[in-house]
């Protein structure tokens, strides 16, 4: 662990993800990269996703880009971007010593918890449109919200057994405060023989084109049709026992979904009706890939002591 | 027999703070009653918890239960021998079954015979064979509105468990619990002491957890924040306005609490200190600090968890996260001042209140009417009413309130004022939500409290009015807590308002949109019940209630006279054999379905006892037209002194005489008694 935090300058973006990806490496995890769609969280993620079904066990991290439509303020505001960065860990069934695990990291990227205060503060999660819950906390840094730590309890509508533990760091916000920035756009992303390089010279302009985008310039009829076309073929897919295909669909029309909120264009009432159409489909998604492991016999449970659905 | 002291411990990963008291009480009455269902003498249950644990400690708890003998008793004599005085198979299968001869059996004499009997001695079992299994019921009944899974495990809990401690004295109980063994170990502070600590006598656990930094003792570390609180905000020359719900759940939130203070920019002390408030407390757990005159300080105390080696870096961290936010509030607040109240009155036609129902400008519109309607009615300016009425939603489309929903009103209010609004409509913003919560207080003035009415009568009417009234817990509308809200408006401001005419105006403004005919008396039926459910909580007898209620009064505040004046009624030594005299007279009077007329013919009393009942009840009747509606208390403690005339009635009179004219001349003599009463209440349902 020393070593890791010699190696890595954590008080660069960059440094700080390097630092997380060999601390989580070294116990264990697949280093995945991300995933190449648009998704609101690193949840999405079907190493998260999908993964956290059944009782295969598995272990990943990894960054993942995320797009909020509605959060963009057009480059304006320090602290709210439209697309940023989660680092996601998952790991089934979540070990005994998770939270010392997370705390740990914590100490890797250069935090004394005998000097800031760390806090695990009560926070349930729930994804109205993945079907899932969990019961957890959100991790507090002197008052401040640096990451999600959550016990899946169900996703896609079925029980989570065994149990994934899932941590998220947001890592600009923790970013910021090892680096003492009040602005995003001020973070140090690198700083090496080529020079510094901040956050802002890269994402700067892409916060405000995209959140123009967003806002002004998405088509509003195409992306209804787009909505409409992903449901369906996420069905005809699930009809054809291609849950991974299926589930990309998913993501496409939750993406679909969020750039119609940031339009406006969707009514409060309405609004609820299309979560329920996107939960109806990750729920079959989410029961067809359980259907599928099952029928591979459970590969990855390497002890051969399948547990049985939802038991 | 020996005792000692015993102690529980279930260390978990952290608690849910604000149900941190209720599990642990829970678990200590769960122990209680497992000991006692176990026969386990003790002299007292408590307990203790913090983030990571829940404890229980059993004082003078005996070691084993009592030895006891158990009679098992058998077959009867007779069918235990046969003829030749031999043992048949029952009474050798039972005896088996005991574990003894026959012979050695004992008998069981009654009446109606006799029965083979043994005294079993059961030995009682130790406490180490009885403890993990009650201390596991314990914990399943707990009441967890969320249980989870984590791991492999199937077991559930409110959160992962990591210590199980069970000592009895200086004796570990061997056993696992919670799928963990039980250990003499318990998990310290998370940072000041990651690793376990040890503990040898179940007396030693508040010395040895202190010695690993955790006050385990709940009330000690909320006194303890208490006094740091306290203390700090005087070094600071400010006070604490105290907030207990807070205080608990940041006693449930630390095992080593560290008081300290942070400051932010006074430039946003311009912002209405509300907004600033609900930020530091509901999002960040701070405690606010205010001048000795109540004004808010830029300054806030915050409690953390750890002893840090540098306060400062924690004190700056912590100024740092509320800084945006407070900025957010005043960003609003300077946005929001742009546009006048009036002019978002507009606005508020994107929004519905609901769909039969309309928008909240639809809303607003009533409101506005129906103040005024009801402020006409107190003798109160209308226009005024009307005006705070038809702004009384519009805060809800301003930036601040639709980010701080619970600052709701009280923004309405600081909003009217800078529009140059009247300073009574202004305050009405506030008011109208009054009382918020049970025991809240209520508008203060003649035009909150119309504005308050209105908001409330127009959700009860309307939502009546589309037959959506509440059912089981679904109140989506909490019409239930609109209904007591304006029962005690009325009751306790003292105000005479007619419930049937309110409704009725109310009913009017919704034009045709209403579809359920019978809301008027839906609306007074659910009030009533509100009624009966509102003097319940504060301990007034059902009787009491009942007997008013059967006189459906729609005024409340007269309908709160009548239940003082019964209350006390029934209080006195007449009231049981008067409401039994008005039970009969109610019977004879039903029973006899005739036209009974309406004045006494004084000709055709010839016993003296009713005479003297005649005499009385007319002499009453004068004196209850003079004195006029009102007066419930004064008039029934009169009608109290009229027992001993009515008993003597009764003793002496036929009210059912052969003479036809003579038991009509009764009946109508004793119609006009239980009229007496009735004008009040019906006595004769009192118990």
């Amino acid at each position: 662990m020393q070593n890791i935090t010699q190696k890595h300058n954590t008080k660069t973006f960059q440094g700080l993800i390097l630092a997380l990806q060999e601390y989580w490496a070294e116990q264990g995890c697949v280093i995945a990269q991300p995933l190449d769609m648009q998704v609101g969280a690193g949840t999405f993620h079907p190493f998260t996703f999908l993964k956290s079904i059944g009782p295969e066990p598995m272990a990943s991290a990894y960054v993942q880009p995320c797009r909020r439509p509605t959060d963009g303020r057009y480059g304006d505001n320090p602290n709210r971007l439209q697309h940023y960065y989660q680092f996601q860990v998952v790991i089934k069934p979540s070990p005994e010593n998770i939270q010392q695990l997370y705390l740990d990291s914590l100490a890797v990227i250069g935090i004394d918890t005998l000097t800031d205060e760390v806090r695990f503060v009560e926070d349930n999660w729930e994804s109205p449109t993945l079907g899932a819950w969990g019961l957890g906390w959100e991790l507090w840094l002197n008052g401040m919200e640096i990451s999600q730590f959550t016990y899946f309890q169900q996703v896609g509508g079925l029980e989570c057994s065994p149990v994934t533990g899932e941590i998220t760091y947001g890592l600009e916000r923790l970013a910021m405060y090892i680096q003492g920035v009040d602005s995003i756009y001020d973070l140090i992303w690198t700083d090496g023989p080529l020079g510094t390089v901040t956050y802002g010279e890269i994402f700067h302009q892409n916060e405000v084109e995209q959140s123009t985008y967003n806002f002004e310039h998405a088509d509003v009829p195409a992306l209804f049709t787009e909505f409409d076309h992903c449901e369906s073929e996420s069905k005809k897919l699930i009809e054809a026992n291609l849950p991974l295909p299926a589930y990309e669909q998913v993501m496409k029309a939750s993406h679909a979904f969020n750039l119609l909120d940031a339009r406006h264009a969707i009514s409060v009432t309405e609004r609820q009706r299309y979560i329920l159409r996107v939960r109806a489909l990750s729920k079959a998604c989410a029961e067809s890939y359980y259907a599928a492991r099952e029928a591979l016999g459970f590969p990855l449970c390497k002890d051969n002591s399948v547990t049985k659905k939802g038991a | 027999m020996t005792t000692e002291n015993l102690l529980i411990e279930i260390g978990t990963e952290e608690l849910p703070p604000k149900s941190l008291r209720t599990l642990a009480e829970a678990f200590a009455a769960n122990i209680k009653t497992e000991l006692t269902a176990l026969e386990l003498e003790n002299t007292d249950v408590t307990w203790y918890a913090s983030p990571r644990r829940l404890g229980i400690k059993v004082a003078n708890l005996v070691a084993r239960q009592a030895d006891k003998i158990v009679e098992k008793r058998g077959p009867a004599v007779k069918a235990a021998f046969d003829t030749d005085g031999n043992a048949t198979k029952a009474a050798q299968g039972w005896a088996r079954g005991c574990g003894i001869d026959v012979a050695d059996a004992e008998r069981y004499e009654t009446e109606k015979g006799a029965w083979l009997l043994h005294k079993a001695k059961v030995a009682g079992k130790g406490v180490d064979a009885l403890l993990p299994d009650a201390i596991s019921k314990a914990l399943a009944k707990l009441p967890i509105s969320k249980p989870m899974r984590w791991g492999n495990s199937k077991i559930q809990f409110i959160r992962p468990v990591h210590t199980v401690t069970v000592m009895f004295g200086s004796n570990l109980i061997q056993g696992n619990i919670l799928g963990k063994d039980i250990k003499n170990e318990l998990q310290g502070h998370r940072f000041h002491h990651p690793e376990r600590v040890s503990i040898s006598h179940a007396d030693e656990v508040e010395s040895v957890l202190k010695s690993a930094y955790v006050i385990a003792d709940y009330e000690e570390r909320k006194a303890l924040v208490r006094g740091q609180i306290e203390s700090v905000a005087a070094k600071n020359n400010a006070v604490v306005a105290m907030d207990e719900a807070l205080l608990e759940e940041v006693t449930s939130l630390v095992e080593w609490p560290v008081t300290l203070v942070a400051t932010f920019e006074a430039s946003f002390l311009d912002v209405p200190s509300e907004a600033l408030i609900y930020t530091m407390k509901d999002d960040q757990k701070y405690f606010p600090l205010l001048d000795q005159d109540g004004n808010l300080l830029n300054k806030f105390l915050f409690v953390s968890n750890i002893e840090s080696k540098n306060p400062e870096q924690v004190i700056k961290g912590n100024e740092k996260v509320v800084r945006p936010r407070l900025a957010d509030a005043q960003f609003f607040f300077e946005t929001d001042k742009k546009y006048t109240l009036e002019s978002r009155l507009e606005s508020l036609d994107t929004v519905l209140f609901q769909k039969q129902l309309g928008t909240l400008k639809d809303k607003s519109i009533r409101i506005s009417e129906l103040a005024a309607f009801i402020a006409t009615k107190l003798g109160a300016d209308e226009t005024k009413a009307a005006r705070a009425g038809l702004l009384s939603k519009t805060d809800l489309m301003t930036e601040m309130v639709m980010e701080f929903t619970d600052v709701q009103g009280v923004m309405g209010m600081h909003y009217a004022r800078f529009d140059g609004e009247d300073e009574l409509v202004a305050v009405a913003q506030n008011e109208q939500y009054m009382p918020r919560f049970s025991g809240d207080n209520l508008p203060s003035n003649e035009i909150s409290q119309a504005v308050a009415l209105a908001d409330k009568f127009d959700s009860l009417v309307g939502i009546f009015g589309i037959g959506q009234a509440p059912k089981g817990d679904k109140d989506p509308f909490a019409l239930r807590r609109a209904a007591i809200g304006a029962l005690r408006i009325m009751v306790e401001k003292e105000l005479e308002l007619d419930i049937l005419e309110i409704v009725a105006k109310s009913q009017e403004l919704f034009t045709d949109k209403l579809t359920n005919e019978n809301v008027a008396q839906d609306v007074f039926d659910f009030m009533l019940g509100r009624f009966r459910a509102w003097y319940q909580d504060q301990n007034i007898a059902v009787d009491v209630i009942q007997a008013v209620l059967a006189r459906r009064p729609s005024y409340p505040v007269d309908f709160d006279r009548r239940v003082k004046a019964v209350s006390h009624f029934r209080s006195l030594d007449s009231a049981e054999a008067l409401a039994a005299a008005n039970k009969r007279v109610g019977n004879i009077l039903a029973k006899n379905d005739l036209v009974i007329a309406n004045k006494i013919d004084e000709t055709l009393l010839s016993e003296d006892a009713e005479k003297a009942l005649a005499e009385t009840v007319l002499s009453f009747k004068a004196k209850f037209e003079q004195l006029g509606q009102g007066s419930y208390t004064n008039k029934l403690t009169q009608l109290a002194d009229i027992r001993e005339t009515v008993d003597t009635f009764f003793d002496n009179v036929m009210v059912m005489s052969d003479d036809e004219a003579v038991k009509l001349n009764r009946l109508a003599l004793l119609n006009q008694l239980r009229n007496l009463f009735l004008d009040i209440a019906d006595i004769s349902v009192l118990q």
